[in-house]
């Protein structure tokens, strides 16, 4: 184990050459690569790295390289690819093919506003339009969550319950580009962790068809069959916990990331790096004597359902930030949540950061001090953050 | 885990929490330097946390990158706004708005060639230090020569600043693989000046609060805040820059052509002769005659054919109603100009239109030297010549005809004069050297073109002319228009090689010119009145000085019976000229080492041959003259041309040139009238790329992303605050009328 300053674009190539290394001994890694800001870091990362059985192949766009993924996985190989915004939306069709298809892709997303016009930084919206495609969707918080997540995304899309792409996400800039240390283990560690990819629907020497046509039956099978995977992914990735922190030696953070919470009356319910600015912010307003707590969601499809539901119970106030708009609604997130909080609780969503407007620990106090003073749930409000 | 002796200098490190900000400019290494910052903390076994303000991403933008450090782990996601430790990296940043959110107290770090008391009082409520670690990196070769990378200097300087010893620094670059910068590291760690804050020093006012204020929730604006303004994000700005055209660059005599068709091509043909009378006063005669190097140089000839300059040349001279003017000047000079050729004519129009007397002594009854004399007027009509010169005379010069000027009269003159210009042209004709050429039916062929021009003479039979050039095509062609049978025109090397031009050529064949390439009189023999010459056929021998191949004779002959034989072999420069301790060095005359005002010009100085490059000689002769100096440089002559490739060729439709209207009589014999009628109108103008030259187009303005080129008074002008440096309107202009300059700063 070494520690290493790295940008978590850099972490998550990092993570994903240890996990193409490991499947040395099988059938090997395979990457398709096309550059986006501010993802375009960790591809060219990965480009660099020697992987004695694997190729990363420099395609035309976008919608290609995860058609290379597919090739790929449906050939037997670990594969792996990174985008972000615009370059997400044109790879749409094909992950959904990936999902459909049940292979285990991992794709890491820098989150970043899709244009035009033109803006190059942190916005959930471009993942969240895979929302309901079948992928499970992560949400990290600091370069040591991407890399751990990126390793373990591997074990859970590989996982032969599971068999689905995994999307981790981190926000554009403000995570992407982010320098810290980052604990790298040996790649023994990594061997250890990840057994070889075995995706049993391959094609191999029985010839077979994927993706053929189906009649309405059959599609509602597969559907269900899909979803039911996928709800039972959640327990599953708590059992890649339990095995994850005796070989590496540190906790694999959970699906839900509670802060404080158990008496708290008002709790700040985000995704991604506003959770971690949200945890000092309760610091601070915990100091002064007010019972605040956050939750920040990692895990947010399958959505924990009922993890959300025990951590909702007893909380007067929840403010929900989204730096996202699910426009003619309001936040995902809320739309997603606020059904499961307790009746009669001030559940009221806030979009902030939107764009990658810059939200500091004053932003979160004022939402909580705006909360503290409703009596019932209003429409979702806009706060500017410049 | 790092070593323990680091460790153990986290105590050193004074108030943790830690926000670092970094100012610079994009290709500084910045947002590096504030990694390498976080490295250096790291070593030391704290938490740590870097990332850059990203925007432009451009070379030469600025650039804002910051770091946390912290005992425990950092919980922060947002950017850094009241920074204890401020880096500039380049002094050019540091307006106001560098120092908001530093609180008195902070650390100032600035890079800068200055000492510190350059910045007595600026900043003194601040613990300041200046460092040149631009220097110190260009000094050990970090970087390039034009991107100096400071940031390892810096960290030497920041570490001194923090008080670490120089240990801890070698140990932190051994381990962030910095070892080689280490020398120059250590050099800022020694030099770095350091000030202390003085508490009583008033703070700077800053223009905004820092942080920006939280908004008030849902009470978001109607309307979207102002504008990013994207101009910052770029070093570079687009430049509407004039570059030398090559039609321009090529024409000898110094015409502003692409300014004078672009007149044309917008309809402007008054403003199209006051350009040309700026430097041509022949238009009617180079029109017709001139070689036109501006044609061969055209960018359009790699296109769909060059543009046919020389007849617009020719349309403007024929057709200008407007005159040259004369300036006044408070004292006039009185200059002599010996000769009244072209090179000689364009001296004395110089002169006289900048306000001076000039004389002219022609030794002939005539002005106008060899194209009175030795053009037929079938390729240039008497009256045209007579009308470009009476444009000249019209500005007071003076003309004593008949006046030749032998060496004595040389000295006088110049006495009498404040100064001379000496344009006698070619001396004799040269010969062949071969037996029988003194025979009466050898003639040289410009003694017989001025011959012909007097009283046309009646031949008969085949006339046999001898060279390539255009005394021999006009020989031939003139041969055919005296009743000749048949004209043979003899040449030593291949056809492509005549220094014709290939327009003349190619009419003197369609007249029934036949010519005979590889070919060379050996001898002349009398066959009662005619005579028989023997042609030897010619082979590429070995190069010569010029690396050009010397024709050799071969043994391989044949005779041709003719009545008559015309020799166009060019003219000697041999003239005598200086009297006694006189002496030429370049174009001007010396007497012993006594420089005199006294120049040569046209042919008896440059012996070019053409009446374009004998035009420019006077004209620089006249300008040398009248500054008193040894030669003008021009300054096309040093500027390279815009190339075909610099051109946008997609942006013109194909569009073949308009091509002379050519007369071709039924039968020669006595008809000596004009045979190219020249172009009917000026529409061949606007075929003009304009190679480097604006005219207006809009095509910059219509392909800017951005929108920031407006169209105001004739000019184009390029908003610099929202400008990004994209250089696409560069890359879309179809005649390379921009080009992308450095900002400065």
């Amino acid at each position: 184990m070494s520690s290493q300053l790295l940008s978590a674009n850099h972490a998550a190539a990092l993570a994903t050459t240890l996990a193409a290394r490991a499947n040395r001994k099988g059938k090997g890694f395979v990457s398709g690569v096309y550059p986006i800001t501010p993802s375009t870091e960790c591809m060219e990362y990965l480009c660099n790295q020697k992987i004695e059985k694997g190729r990363v192949v420099r395609v035309e766009s976008e919608h290609s390289a995860m058609g290379v993924c597919i090739g790929g996985a449906a050939a037997g190989a670990r594969s792996f690819t990174a985008t972000s915004s615009n370059g997400l939306a044109y790879m749409v069709e094909n992950c959904i093919a990936a999902a459909n298809l049940r292979l285990p892709v991992v794709m890491v997303v820098a989150n970043r506003t899709l244009g035009p016009p033109w803006n190059i930084w942190a916005d959930q919206g471009d993942a969240l339009l895979l929302r309901d495609a079948g992928l499970i969707q992560f949400y990290c918080a600091s370069n040591q969550e991407v890399f751990d997540t990126v390793l373990s995304a591997f074990r859970l899309a590989e996982d032969g319950r599971v068999m689905m792409p995994v999307m981790v996400n981190m926000e554009g800039f403000i995570l992407s580009h982010n320098v810290a240390p980052v604990e790298i283990p040996q790649q023994g560690l990594v061997d250890d962790f990840l057994p070889l990819t075995d995706i049993p629907h391959r094609l191999e020497t029985v010839p077979h068809t994927l993706g053929q046509v189906e009649l309405p039956h059959q599609n509602e099978c597969h559907r269900f069959q899909h979803h039911t995977a996928m709800l039972a992914a959640a327990a599953i990735y708590d059992d890649i916990r339990a095995q994850f922190e005796p070989i590496f030696g540190r906790a694999l953070q959970g699906a839900l990331v509670p802060y404080r919470c158990d008496d708290a009356e008002t709790l700040i319910v985000s995704m991604g790096t506003m959770g971690i600015t949200a945890e000092r912010v309760v610091d601070d307003m915990r100091a002064a004597g007010a019972r605040v707590g956050s939750l920040r969601l990692r895990l947010f499809r399958p959505l924990p359902v009922d993890a959300i539901r025990a951590v909702f119970a007893g909380k007067k106030r929840i403010a929900i930030l989204d730096r996202n708009i699910g426009l003619g609604l309001g936040g995902v997130l809320w739309s997603d949540t606020r059904a499961l909080a307790d009746p009669g609780a001030v559940v009221q969503n806030y979009l902030t950061g939107l764009g990658g407007g810059d939200v500091r620990p004053e932003h979160i106090a004022k939402i909580v001090a705006d909360i503290a003073a409703r009596e019932i749930s209003g429409a979702p409000m806009l706060m500017e953050a410049v | 885990m790092q070593a323990k002796t680091t460790m153990d200098h986290a105590d050193l490190i004074p108030d943790l929490p830690l926000e670092v900000r970094v100012h610079g400019r994009g290709g500084q290494g910045g947002v590096t330097c504030a990694k390498l910052i976080a490295g250096l903390f790291s070593q030391l076994g704290l938490h740590v946390q870097t990332f850059g303000d990203y925007g432009s991403e451009r070379a030469g933008a600025p650039v804002q990158a910051y770091a946390r450090i912290d005992r425990a782990p950092i919980r922060n996601a947002n950017k850094v706004y009241r920074p204890g430790h401020l880096l500039v990296l380049d002094e050019a940043l540091l307006g106001p708005h560098i120092l908001e959110g530093v609180e008195p107290g902070a650390l100032l770090l600035l890079n800068t060639p200055q000492p510190l008391a350059h910045f007595a009082g600026r900043f003194d409520r601040y613990r300041f230090a200046v460092l040149d670690a631009t220097a110190i990196a260009r000094e050990h070769g970090i970087g390039s020569a034009s991107v100096v990378i400071i940031n390892t200097t810096i960290l030497g300087a920041y570490a001194r600043i923090l008080g670490l010893p120089l240990k801890v620094l070698d140990e932190a670059y051994a381990h962030l693989g910095l070892a080689s910068d280490l020398p120059a590291a250590e050099a800022a760690f020694a030099t770095v000046e350091i000030a202390e804050p003085r508490e009583t020093a008033p703070a700077a006012p800053t223009p905004h609060a820092a942080p920006p204020p939280v908004m008030p929730i849902l009470q978001h604006r109607a309307d979207t805040p102002a504008s990013l303004k994207t101009g910052n994000w770029s070093s570079q700005i687009p430049a509407y820059v004039e570059s030398p055209a090559p039609c321009n660059h090529a024409c000898p005599a110094g015409n502003d052509v692409v300014g004078f068709v672009q007149a044309l091509a917008k309809g402007d043909s008054a403003k199209a002769a006051a350009l040309l009378f700026e430097t041509q006063p022949l238009p009617s005669v180079c029109g017709r005659v001139c070689p036109a190097p501006c044609m061969n140089a055209c960018n359009r000839a790699a296109f769909d054919g060059a543009v046919n300059i020389r007849s617009l040349e020719r349309l403007v001279g024929d057709s200008a109603t407007a005159t040259p003017t004369r300036e006044d000047v408070l004292h006039p000079q009185h200059i002599a100009v010996v000769g009244g050729g072209p090179a000689g004519l364009s001296a004395a129009y110089q002169l006289a239109r900048a306000g001076h007397l000039a004389t002219i002594y022609e030794a002939g009854p005539q002005l106008g030297g060899v194209l009175a004399t030795g053009i037929p007027a079938f390729r240039l009509p008497p009256e045209m010549l007579q009308r470009d010169l009476e444009r000249i005379l019209a500005l007071g010069i003076k003309a004593r005809l008949s006046t030749p000027i032998r060496k004595a009269d040389l000295a006088t003159l110049t006495k009498d004069h404040d100064g001379v210009v000496v344009a006698v042209g070619f001396g004799a004709s040269k010969s062949l050297g071969i037996a029988g050429e003194n025979l009466g039916n050898v003639e040289q062929g410009l003694a017989f073109l001025a011959r012909v021009k007097e009283m046309p003479e009646i031949l008969s039979g085949t006339v046999i002319v001898v060279g390539g050039g255009n005394t021999a095509i006009d020989c031939a062609r003139t041969a055919l228009r005296c009743g000749a049978d048949k004209v043979k025109l003899v040449y030593r090397r291949a056809k492509k090689d005549m220094p014709a031009i290939a327009e003349e050529i190619a009419e003197a064949e369609r007249e029934g010119v036949m010519v005979m390439a590889h070919r060379q009189p050996i001898a002349i023999h009398e066959r009662g009145a005619l005579a028989d010459v023997v042609l030897a056929e010619m082979e590429a021998g070995p190069a010569d000085a010029s690396g050009r191949r010397r024709p050799v004779v071969t043994a391989r002959t044949a005779t041709l019976t003719a009545s008559k034989i015309l020799l166009a072999l060019g003219q000697g420069n041999e003239h005598d000229l200086l009297p006694a301790g006189w002496s030429l060095r370049g174009a001007r005359a010396y007497h012993g080492e006594q420089a005199l005002p006294v120049y040569f010009a046209g042919d008896c100085a440059e012996g070019e041959g053409t009446v374009t490059h004998a035009i420019g000689s006077g004209r620089k002769a006249a300008a040398a003259i009248l500054t008193r100096t040894h030669a003008v440089v021009l300054a096309k002559d040093v500027a390279l041309p815009v190339a075909p490739g610099q051109i946008r060729f997609d942006a013109f439709p194909v569009a073949a040139p308009h091509a002379d209207r050519l007369i071709h009589p039924a039968a020669f014999a006595g008809d000596f009238s004009e045979t190219n009628l020249g172009l009917a109108d000026a529409a061949e103008a606007s075929r003009c790329f304009s190679c480097g030259h604006c005219t207006l187009c809009d095509t910059c303005l219509i392909s800017c992303p951005e929108g920031v080129i407006a169209q105001r008074g004739g000019h184009y002008r390029v908003d610099p605050e929202y400008c990004k440096g994209c250089g696409m309107c560069v890359a879309e202009c179809p005649r390379a009328g921009i080009e992308m300059q450095e900002k400065r700063v």
